[in-house]
């Protein structure tokens, strides 16, 4: 089977229109009619999974995330930087193949982020989750209980709490990677993955800050892009399972990169 | 015991305005807050178009202003303290209401895929909340962001240096690199978290061994392109923010590789916060009617235990 034969047939279990306009879910990198040998998921192609994804003998490297750090892959501004061609040599001389799954995995039903987020921080009941991110109700707890929940269940080491931990809170609202949703009036705890600090479309940060100096139950919990999206691509390698055979398929981790 | 404390501060703030020759006895020095800012724009000049992120937010332009505070993000806690502290001028250098339209009626629309849903409602309790808190207290909040970080003197990037202790260590003016005494990475972070008082915001990539002399600082939000232009001439980056999924992985890959610089990144607000004490500073050589100070907005961020 040949990397663009895998993507077909991606496209055909799908279940939704394949939209051959994004510039995201493409291929990044290496020949798409090569023969692939195994296949490793994962939500960011950084270079140390690369390298264990090819000792595992997994050819073919399918992201959620960009393979050249920046989201439409650029490489023009790129060329002369030594871990550019490193990185390029490293997949070209491996027989790798690099593609990447984003646009169409967030407009998949479930999405599978949202599924393997939510189920990463304890949450029950996302399991036909979408996008669009709707409030779940846990039983009722502290906010720094549920972070320490969050800490333990996830493993994350770097991940960042605003609000009060004292404050009582039942209501979850969880948008992963950069989709961290606005707070609303009804939820009580906001989970996302990345978010500008502030001066972007809508700052978290400063709402919820402002929001326990009046006196509400408020938290917000920065999971990082990682740690946020990590999980569903587990769930994409066992989807995956059901229609591709013959090739081995599976979720090859990024590591969390920071330390504190 | 908590209302003694206030008066003895409030009394020392007229007594510093009236030692430092600002107020004349027995007779009293006003300005109104359109006028402090009409001196601003003056002395930092520059165009001041009406779209532009600096202006009015909150509170009449018209009240008279009896201390001026700066900041790096005027959350609630922030005007709460300015006015404890008896200043009803808040400069902020980031939004005052959630966002870039800085209140509820422009919206913006998200990139596709990326960013939840945006918009504040005009009745959101939150924004109702301190819109009141600051009516209520008679303050007026201004937002200097663009005009500040365009000066010349660059204090958004002296003033964090200045509360690292790095200023004598600057490499070149007009220049953000840093040759510090050597220490390694894991030192450098102690150094800079007990420095700025941070929290939890502060996240690190690469080397925690690797050797650290040359440091270059940026404040703010750091992006790809200006990390691939400049990252061979550090043995690490001190950012406020970046993208996760642009610098922090070319920082995580470098490490793979064995090649420099570090990442560290130590929150926007955070990294900013001393550029607005720097205006303060500023502003008392412009405003000399009323006293300034600044107020840290701090660092938002804990970690779970």
């Amino acid at each position: 089977m040949t990397g663009r034969e895998v993507v077909e047939l991606i496209k055909k279990n799908i279940g939704i229109p394949w939209n051959e306009n994004s510039y995201r879910d493409t291929f990044k990198l290496g020949n798409p009619d090569a023969q692939v040998k195994g296949i490793a998921t994962t939500v960011m192609v950084t270079f140390d999974m690369l390298k264990r994804a090819n000792q595992a003998g997994l050819n073919m490297v399918i992201s959620h995330e960009d393979t050249f750090w920046n989201d439409r892959d650029e490489t023009k501004d790129l060329t002369a930087i030594p871990l550019y061609k490193q990185k390029t040599e490293y997949v070209l001389s491996h027989d790798m193949i690099i593609w990447r799954i984003h646009d169409h995995m967030h407009a998949m039903r479930p999405d599978f982020t949202v599924v393997g987020s939510l189920r990463s921080v304890g949450v029950k009941g996302g399991e036909d989750a979408v996008m669009r991110p709707r409030i779940y109700t846990i039983p009722e707890t502290t906010f720094g209980e549920f972070a320490s929940q969050v800490k333990r269940l996830t493993g994350s080491r770097a991940f960042r709490c605003v609000g009060d931990p004292n404050a009582k809170v039942s209501k979850i609202l969880l948008g992963p990677g950069y989709a961290t949703p606005r707070m609303t009036t009804e939820a009580d705890v906001v989970i996302g993955g990345e978010q500008q600090e502030a001066d972007g479309g809508f700052d978290d940060v400063e709402y919820v800050m402002d929001a326990v100096s009046l006196g509400m139950a408020k938290g917000l919990i920065m999971l990082g892009h990682v740690v946020s999206e990590q999980p569903g691509m587990e769930d994409l390698a066992k989807w995956m399972r059901t229609f591709i055979r013959g090739v081995p398929i599976e979720f090859v981790p990024a590591e969390e990169p920071f330390w504190t | 015991m908590k209302d003694k404390h206030v008066s003895r501060r409030r009394f020392a703030v007229i007594a510093g305005a009236i030692s430092a020759g600002r107020i004349a006895l027995g007779k009293t020095t006003t300005i109104t807050a359109e006028k402090v800012i009409e001196r601003v724009k003056t002395e930092l000049g520059g165009d001041w178009p009406p779209a532009g992120p600096d202006g009015f937010k909150a509170g009449e332009p018209t009240t008279q202003v009896t201390g001026i505070a700066t900041t790096a993000m005027a959350t609630l806690e922030v005007l709460k303290k300015a006015a404890k502290d008896g200043a009803n001028l808040v400069l902020t250098f980031e939004p005052t209401f959630f966002g870039r339209a800085d209140g509820p009626r422009r919206t913006v629309t998200a990139t596709p895929g990326r960013g939840g849903p945006i918009g504040l409602a005009p009745d959101d309790p939150v924004y109702q909340g301190k819109q009141e808190f600051i009516a209520k207290n008679h303050l007026v909040v201004f937002r200097l962001r663009d005009h500040w970080q365009a000066r010349k003197q660059n204090e958004m990037l002296t003033g964090l240096a200045e509360s690292l202790g790095w200023t004598k260590y600057r490499l070149k003016p007009d220049d953000p690199l840093y040759d510090i005494p050597a220490m390694s990475a894991e030192e450098t972070v102690a150094l800079i978290r007990s420095k700025l008082h941070l929290r939890g915001g502060l996240r690190a990539v690469g080397d925690r061994k690797a050797r650290i002399r040359r440091v270059l600082l940026h404040p703010g939000e750091m992006t790809a392109a200006t990390m691939w232009q400049r990252y061979t001439d550090a043995d690490l980056i001190v950012a406020g923010e970046v993208r996760e999924w642009e610098n922090t992985f070319f920082a995580a890959d470098l490490h793979t590789i064995g090649e420099k610089p570090g990442l560290v990144t130590i929150g926007r607000v955070a990294s900013e916060d001393p550029g607005m004490r720097a205006c303060a500073s500023w502003l008392k050589t412009v405003v000399k009617e009323v006293p300034s100070h600044w107020i840290s907005a701090g660092d938002p961020y804990w970690r779970a235990v």
